[in-house]
């Protein structure tokens, strides 16, 4: 995977409303029809150092299990990041497109 | 705070945040078929443990801030809620801190802050020790000998001592100014190390036998002269002698006495080339390394030199050395800020004691509201916290009044402080010093009264109390009863020290000052004309001259009633200082057991203005001239110290100024009434005065009674006339004889008033104190004092048991405080005079006054306990 474009991901998967780390995870390997694997590795890392920047709150909820989960929220900070990477994202897409898609 | 809100409340060790996340996810992953390897998660683990440790600092530092905020918040909605608490507790700690801010800046002028000099420590005094002095000024000789032998110094500077007087100064323009002046070596201004605002100072070059350069002060400079820079290297007159004007330099370069201007000293005539005449004050710098006590030994080696080959210096002389500070300074106003310095720490203690006493009931009064802090889960830190939060807002609010306070003291202290007590190079001001002093006076009282009921608030006893529904919180009251002895205690002590320096004060003021005239009545003005060979006075006669047609023509003015001259006047102020006596025909005395008595040179018209009696024998007439036999007036205590009461009349004696002049020999002819000397003198003053005729002087004083209106309004007329006999002679100091009465207890009247002030404040502080303590228990004892109304105690009974408890706090106050009295009188034994340290009329003043405000404070909670109404109580119960 690109480096940063799991933050990205992540901040778009929870536009969708609070998930624990497991869900985000399935969401993202779904969404891309499993052309993006997450790593326990890199997604839990990811979570906690975008908690301690604020892009991200927790709090404890319930899973589908009935076992005591922990959920992250997208905070306000977080969907302004989300604003910003999907531009820069748009830009690296746009500009790797004119030379590999170059006729 | 949302988030840091949640986190709180949902707050679970990172150990188990994290292990209980990683459990789900691998839980999940088992169920979805996609088991995960244990050392990888174990590893995920790791680096999430790490991470969510540094994003807990962050967060626990962010609530830190919130908290704080939180509790200053709360902390103003309190001050707010209760504003007769909030006014009274800030303006007790204003007056607290203001008055110490302002004691501070006089005690940081005159103790700590380092002097005005380019590197101060390196400077020493230099003093002759003389059998009479421990820190007389240096004789001329002695002065050369320590420029040449002295090998501890950069450099040495001399300073004469009264001989700046005020000379005109007679600027381009033509006006006209007399101007304090110090005469100086060349060496001054290069050895303080101030550097000139404009043109140059001294240097080698402008020494000679009649040096004519002149410096001005920046203040003279910008003030009389507008800071003209064109002025520098052109002329002005002092007394109409042309001098250069080569530089200005601030005004923190005078030294020891107010000057305006500086000039050198150059040749002085022979008889003050002597050792016996200390004339100058000197200064030096250390050189680099060398230490004070190396350099001590250096003088003292050449002071034993001297005193071997010089009998002349007279016994018990040596040289020392003392730090500049102290011969700034002075030990008198270093231990009067020292003294003051103590007082208003005292006053700010109380006004800890009483706010914290404040807080103290307030506490118990707001028990509910912290019993449901701390049972909503808000810890024992949280409640401190906030506890201390709201007595340092309080503090820091009365920080800042008082610092205000405090700069307004000091912005009018210059009027208060007696003339004289502060040396010119100490500017007394209010700066960042002083400011920085206040806040962290006020943050240290701010913890100190806040400590005590946090604690209080967050000991088991409140809670224990509120759930047992008790109506009392005994831990507390035994703390506040503490609090408001400890106040009495202080308050007695500040009082007899304020009692003390009031005596010491009436000792002074109504010792009878010997003169009848109404003192507000009479100027006097103080004279110096050019006496001495090749000067403009070059005789005795055309002084008389002067001195009779000024007096003539003055005396047939209607204003003036009275017209007299003298070199000295009562209350110390004198030309010539003592001459040692010899009564012609006793048996010689021992050269150091002579008495001394001060010389006035006097005529009749001074007598008669002051209208001071002359009790025995005759006045001074015109025949009392050059030419006729020799005589003198003695006063009083001449004839009962000196003469042992035998008749005066005709008793001849030898008045000599220094063992090398010859003596006077005088016939007493007359006996005045006794005047004031200095008035720390503890011996009787000792006076001889000298017909003006007999011993010539162009240094003297006018004395000049007004026949109507203020006799400050004579000044004019008096210079109008002066300068139509004589343009180029100074008229200097018109002051009233009741300024110079009252100018000589000034640092008595400035103690009395000071201590004084701040004993009351402390009386109010403690009386309040006891008001609040006995208000805040009978409140709090309704109950069982009904219970005791019920079961048939009379309500006298309740009286007394109420005024019992204030009793027993202020006697022991009072006795701790007596104690301290008696323990510390003795340390301003030098303040005081005519007093004894343990004075029994002052103590037991002291302890009257403080029985009946005692009892004031205790009537109206005493009486609202007597009266509790049992039906509405038992009702409300």
């Amino acid at each position: 995977m690109l480096h940063g474009s799991l933050d990205a991901l992540i901040l778009k998967t929870l536009t969708g409303g609070p998930r624990h780390g497991y869900a985000i995870a399935k969401f993202i390997e779904d969404t891309s029809d499993d052309a993006v694997v997450v790593e326990e590795g890199s997604l839990y890392p990811a979570l906690y150092r975008m908690e301690r920047r604020g892009w991200l709150e927790a709090e404890w909820g319930e899973s589908d299990l009935g076992r005591r989960a922990k959920l992250y929220r997208l905070t306000r900070q977080g969907r302004a990041q989300l604003a910003a990477e999907t531009e820069a994202w748009r830009l690296f897409t746009a500009g790797v497109s004119k030379i590999l898609l170059a006729q | 705070m949302k988030r840091s809100l949640r986190s709180w409340l949902w707050r679970v060790p990172i150990e188990q945040e994290v292990d209980e996340e990683l459990a789900l996810h691998v839980e999940m992953r088992r169920r979805e078929g996609r088991p995960l390897d244990d050392a990888d998660i174990e590893q995920v683990r790791r680096a999430c443990l790490a991470i969510a440790r540094k994003r807990d600092r962050d967060m626990r530092l962010v609530e830190w801030f919130g908290d704080v905020r939180e509790d200053v918040k709360f902390a103003v909605r309190q001050m707010r809620a209760s504003v007769g608490f909030t006014l009274v507790a800030t303006l007790t700690l204003a007056l607290g801190i203001g008055a110490n801010s302002a004691i501070f800046a006089l005690a940081d002028a005159t103790l700590l802050r380092p002097l005005p000099f380019r590197e101060p420590d390196r400077l020493v005094s230099i003093v002759e020790r003389t059998a009479a002095s421990p820190h007389a000024p240096v004789s001329i000789p002695t002065f050369e000998d320590l420029q040449h032998q002295s090998r501890s110094f950069d450099g040495l500077a001399a300073i004469q001592m009264g001989a700046g007087g005020g000379p005109l100064v007679t600027g381009p323009d033509g006006a006209v100014e007399a101007v304090e002046r110090q005469s100086v070596s060349t060496t001054f201004f290069d050895l303080l190390g101030v550097a000139p605002v404009a043109g140059r100072t001294f240097r080698a070059s402008d020494e000679g036998p009649r040096p004519t350069v002149v410096v001005f002060s920046e203040s003279l400079w910008r003030g009389r002269f507008h800071a003209d820079t064109s002025l520098i290297g052109r002329t002005v007159k002092l007394n109409g002698a042309p001098y250069t004007l080569v530089g200005v330099v601030p005004d923190r370069a005078q030294y020891t006495r107010p000057a305006r201007m500086w000039t050198l000293t150059g040749d002085v005539p022979p008889f003050v080339r002597q050792r016996s005449i200390r004339v100058i004050e000197v200064v030096g710098r250390l050189k680099p390394g060398v230490t004070h006590e190396g350099a001590r030994a250096d003088v003292a080696t050449i002071g034993a030199r001297i005193a071997a080959e010089h009998a002349d210096v007279g016994k018990g002389f040596a040289l020392d050395l003392e730090p500049v500070r102290d011969s700034l300074m002075g030990p008198e106003l270093q231990r009067t800020s020292l003294l003051l310095l103590a007082v208003v720490g005292f006053v700010l203690l109380m006004c800890c004691a009483n706010v914290a006493n404040l807080l103290l009931a307030r506490t118990s009064a707001r028990a509910q509201e912290l019993a449901v802090r701390t049972a909503l889960g808000a810890g024992r830190g949280r409640v401190v916290a906030q506890m201390l939060t709201e007595s340092l807002v309080l503090a820091l609010t009365g920080g800042v009044l008082g610092v205000a306070l405090g700069a307004a003291i000091l912005r009018v202290a210059p009027a208060v402080i007696p003339p004289g007590l502060l040396s010119p190079a100490v500017a007394l001001q209010f700066d960042a010093r002083v400011a920085a002093f206040g806040i962290a006076a006020a943050l240290l009282v701010g913890i100190v009264f806040g400590l005590a009921p946090a604690w209080h608030a967050t000991s088991g006893s409140l809670l224990r109390a509120l759930s047992s529904e008790s109506r009392t919180t005994t831990g507390g009251r035994r703390v506040r009863s503490v609090l408001v002895s400890g106040e009495v205690a202080a308050a007695v002590l500040l009082l007899c020290g304020a009692g003390l320096f009031l005596r010491t004060l009436l000792v002074l003021v109504s010792v009878d000052p010997g003169y009848r005239v109404d003192a507000s009545r009479v100027l006097t003005l103080d004279f110096s004309l050019d006496y001495g060979p090749n000067q403009r006075y070059a005789t005795p006669e055309s002084l008389m001259q002067f001195y009779d047609s000024v007096a003539r023509e003055l005396g047939a003015r209607p204003e003036v009633e009275s017209v007299g001259w003298s070199s000295s006047l009562p209350y110390g102020t004198t030309e010539f200082g003592p001459f040692v006596i010899d009564v012609v025909g006793d048996p010689p005395l021992p050269v150091d057991g002579r008495p001394a008595a001060d010389v006035a040179v006097t005529d009749d018209g001074y007598f008669r203005t002051l209208d001071l009696p002359i009790v025995a024998g005759r006045r001074f007439t015109e025949r009392d001239s050059a030419a006729a036999p020799a005589v003198c007036i003695v006063n009083e205590a001449f004839v009962r110290r000196v003469l042992r009461g035998r008749n005066p009349l005709g008793v001849r004696i030898a008045l000599q100024r220094n063992p090398q002049m010859k003596p006077i020999v005088k016939e007493i002819v007359g006996v005045a009434r006794q005047t004031h000397g200095w008035t720390t003198d503890r011996d009787e003053f000792l006076q001889v005065y000298m017909p003006p005729a007999q011993y010539a002087t162009g240094d003297v004083y006018m004395v000049a009674r007004t026949s109507r209106g203020s006799a400050q309004a004579l000044t004019p007329l008096i210079r109008s006339v002066v300068a139509r006999h004589d343009p180029n002679t100074p008229v200097r100091r018109d002051r009233t004889l009741e300024y110079l009465s009252v100018e000589s207890t000034a640092g008595y009247r400035f103690r009395a008033a000071i201590v004084g002030t701040f004993a009351a404040l402390a009386l109010t502080l403690a009386m309040i104190g006891v008001f609040g303590v006995l208000a805040y228990s009978v409140q709090q004892r309704q109950r069982e004092f009904g219970v005791r109304l019920a079961l048939g105690a009379s309500s006298p009974s309740i009286l007394w048991l109420v005024l019992g408890s204030a009793g027993r706090l202020i006697a022991i106050g009072g006795a701790i405080g007596l104690g301290l009295a008696l323990l510390l009188g003795r340390s301003i034994a030098a303040f005081l005079f005519g007093v004894p340290a343990v004075d029994p009329v002052t103590f037991s003043s002291v302890t009257m006054l403080v029985v009946v405000t005692a009892a004031a404070a205790s009537a109206a909670p005493a009486w609202r306990a007597a009266r509790v109404d049992l039906v509405t109580m038992f009702r409300a119960n």
